[in-house]
């Protein structure tokens, strides 16, 4: 009774705050939370009768059909891959980049690299896709122009299952990697320079200050950049759709554009299953990089 | 349509509202089930059938079409298409009819004959490619421009050149045999593939080419073939677009006694559900559609109608080539009405030929026959 009437006291004292966070709690739960757990009970019926106000509901028959299907298989795995290959590239990159304008070497033009490159990240990202696809067209494109004049043999591109995925992380590295990298120059900004300075007059290499000194200061950078990158290629999908629906051959079709597939033949029940699971192993893999990110930074 | 509607039922308003399709699903699916329904419903045959075995809500209109006094320009394919188990769920307002086009002024350059053979259209897209056809200097240009991107993309385009050719099914018939392997079925799906492919009459990315890149190529005056909706012609009329620089017929001819045809690819149409707030004036509505001041309306703002007794003197040669429908018509057999699995068969009949297309197999015959039994195999699975 007493703890009751305490959380009711701090309530009441809070309540010019609650009064303002309400509109916004209200609708986070209608326009967030509820979709979301629609979608969950949809992966519980029946497709056919999936949109009906009385679904049949058929427990967990699409979540074994789902991983009974080879394709949803080599889908999941094949976006696992992309997303380790598109974090790492994109963070690698961001660091690198982010880096080099923080250093002395580039003084002149800073700006003007610091604007080209986190241009991408404001251009609609549907735009971009359509110029990259442009870029790689084995018949017009003008990758394939360059290399021509350079005697050099012609990119497949999306054309071929061997290049379309790494055409794919190209495009989306050239759309975000501008976005992480602002992040970490914003990391270098604040770091405590004096520390530098401290291990330099103790003999510390550039390297073993870069390693030693500044990393560990980037930690929450990182953290953030890490768990906010595995959220954004798990789910990766526009740059499917606009350049190469799915194929060639499967090789792009990742979990998200096969569940968008299955909704277009009908088949609600399965592709809300995927779309639970996706859900499922977004959250456990950020929340594992956030724990992880975090433990290191308790060391 | 709407206007000429009001103009009979003084009072009345008819207001359309539209949606790109992925949002006309989602819309009218939960209108319907919760009762917030619209008066009609306007689309093709194939998507009412969904919405019908999601709602189970679509109005049977065989009484209202009987009540139809002047209807004897449907034939049967128009009311087979507008059918789905014993039910008719649209009054057929609309056929959409799809025929091959060629580029007028290419075509000039290489003779002047529109092909009627497979082997004609095969000399024809060789030259499109190689031959410079407009004059740029470049190699620009391709024999066809078709699409494959997704399963109902590569699909549709099989259809065309299937039921173009004469024949009635494109993967499964009514009874739920697969036909892909028969002799006549595989000759066509082995030449379609080849043209993807080993003949290279295509653009090469257009394994990731979905309706938006075809068109581009179309439009863009690179493609020499290509398919014609009649929805098409008014704006391949445009100066700006085709200018009028195309020519329509029927798909190739495959077999000397199998007559081609120009392919009715669905069939737009109204439905009424049946808890529409005001069913008796949407069935009234539906019924006025086969009218001739609507048919007349429709023909001229889309292209396409029903009718064959409209004026079609203000439309232009090529939109003309379609509304008198002098050509043979074949229409297409919509599998997903009778098997309610076809979609995800069709899928996989989609990922299969993909697979061929991106890796060639030496032996196509042997690939057909694989794929044949793979169906086969997934066919029955899906029944049980």
């Amino acid at each position: 009774m007493g703890n009751m009437s305490a959380t009711l006291d701090e309530i009441w004292r809070g309540r010019i705050f609650y009064l303002f966070v309400l509109p916004f709690a209200a609708l986070t739960i209608v326009f967030g939370v509820w979709p979301i757990l629609l979608s969950i009970q949809v992966s519980f019926t029946a497709s056919g009768t999936a949109l009906r106000p009385t679904p049949t509901y058929v427990g967990l028959a699409n979540y074994v059909s789902v991983f009974g299907d080879p394709i949803f298989l080599a889908s999941l795995t094949r976006t696992l891959i992309y997303t380790t290959l598109s974090v790492g590239a994109n963070l690698a990159f961001a660091l690198g980049f982010a880096i080099l304008l923080d250093s002395a070497l580039i003084k002149r033009g800073n700006l003007f690299f610091r604007l080209a490159i986190f241009l991408p990240v404001v251009t609609p990202d549907v735009a971009g896709y359509v110029v990259w696809r442009w870029l790689y067209d084995r018949s017009f494109g003008a990758l394939n122009a360059f290399l021509k004049m350079l005697g050099l043999p012609a990119f497949s591109g999306l054309s071929s299952a061997d290049t379309a995925m790494i055409s794919l992380l190209i495009a989306e590295l050239w759309h975000h990697a501008g976005f992480y990298m602002i992040i970490f120059l914003a990391n270098l900004a604040i770091r405590n320079r004096a520390l530098e300075e401290a291990a330099h007059i103790d003999g510390a290499t550039t390297w073993q200050r870069w390693r030693y000194v500044i990393l560990p200061q980037l930690r929450p950078a990182l953290v953030i950049n890490t768990v906010y990158a595995l959220i954004q290629f798990l789910k990766t999908f526009t740059v499917v759709v606009v350049m190469t629906k799915g194929g060639p051959n499967d090789q792009t079709n990742f979990v998200s554009y096969y569940a968008y597939q299955l909704f277009d033949q009908g088949r609600y029940g399965e592709a809300t299953a995927m779309a639970t699971i996706l859900f499922g192993i977004v959250i456990v893999m950020s929340m594992s990089a956030y724990v992880i990110g975090e433990r290191g930074a308790n060391r | 349509m709407g206007a000429e509607f009001a103009k009979t039922k003084p009072g009345v308003t008819v207001r359309s509202l539209s949606f790109p399709t992925d949002q006309w699903f989602g819309r009218v699916i939960s209108a319907i089930n919760t009762n917030t329904a619209p008066d009609l419903i306007f689309n093709n045959y194939e998507r009412v059938i969904r919405i019908e075995t999601q709602t189970n809500k679509i109005m049977d209109l065989k009484a209202a079409l009987a009540a139809v006094g002047d209807k004897g320009f449907l034939g049967e394919d128009d009311l087979r298409v507008a059918t789905f188990k014993g039910k008719q769920i649209i009054i057929p307002i609309q056929r959409v009819q799809m025929a091959l086009g060629v580029r007028k002024s290419w075509l000039d350059k290489h003779g002047g004959k529109f092909p009627d053979t497979w082997e004609e259209v095969k000399t024809l897209a060789a030259a499109f490619r190689d031959k410079d056809p407009d004059g740029n200097g470049q190699a620009d240009t391709f024999g066809m421009a078709l699409q494959a991107a997704k399963p109902r993309d590569l699909i549709h385009m099989l259809d065309l050149f299937t039921f173009g050719s004469g024949l009635r099914h494109t993967l499964i018939d009514p009874d739920g045999k697969i036909t892909i392997d028969q002799p006549a079925h595989a000759q066509v799906l082995e030449e379609f593939l080849k043209t993807y492919s080993t003949y290279k009459f295509v653009a090469p990315d257009t394994i990731n080419h979905s309706f938006g890149e075809m068109y581009q190529v179309i439009e863009g005056g690179r493609g020499g073939m290509f398919r014609v909706g009649d929805w098409n012609v008014r704006k391949w009329d445009g100066a700006s677009v085709l200018n009028g620089d195309f020519v329509s017929g029927p798909w190739p001819k495959f077999a000397a006694d199998r007559p081609n045809a120009v392919v009715i690819g669905g069939m737009r149409g109204i439905a009424v559900p049946e808890n529409s707030p005001t069913k008796a004036l949407a069935v009234e509505f539906a019924q006025f559609m086969l009218s001739k001041a609507a048919q007349q309306a429709s023909l001229e703002n889309v292209g396409a109608a029903v009718r064959k007794d409209l004026d079609v003197s203000k439309l232009s040669e090529r939109s003309q080539y379609f509304a008198k429908a002098e050509h043979r018509l074949v229409a297409y057999d919509f599998p997903e009405s009778i098997h309610s699995f076809y979609p995800e068969l069709e899928a996989a009949f989609h990922r299969k030929l993909l697979s061929g297309i991106a890796n060639p197999p030496a032996d196509w015959k042997a690939f057909i026959a694989e794929t044949a039994k793979e169906m086969r195999d997934l066919a029955a699975k899906l029944k049980g």
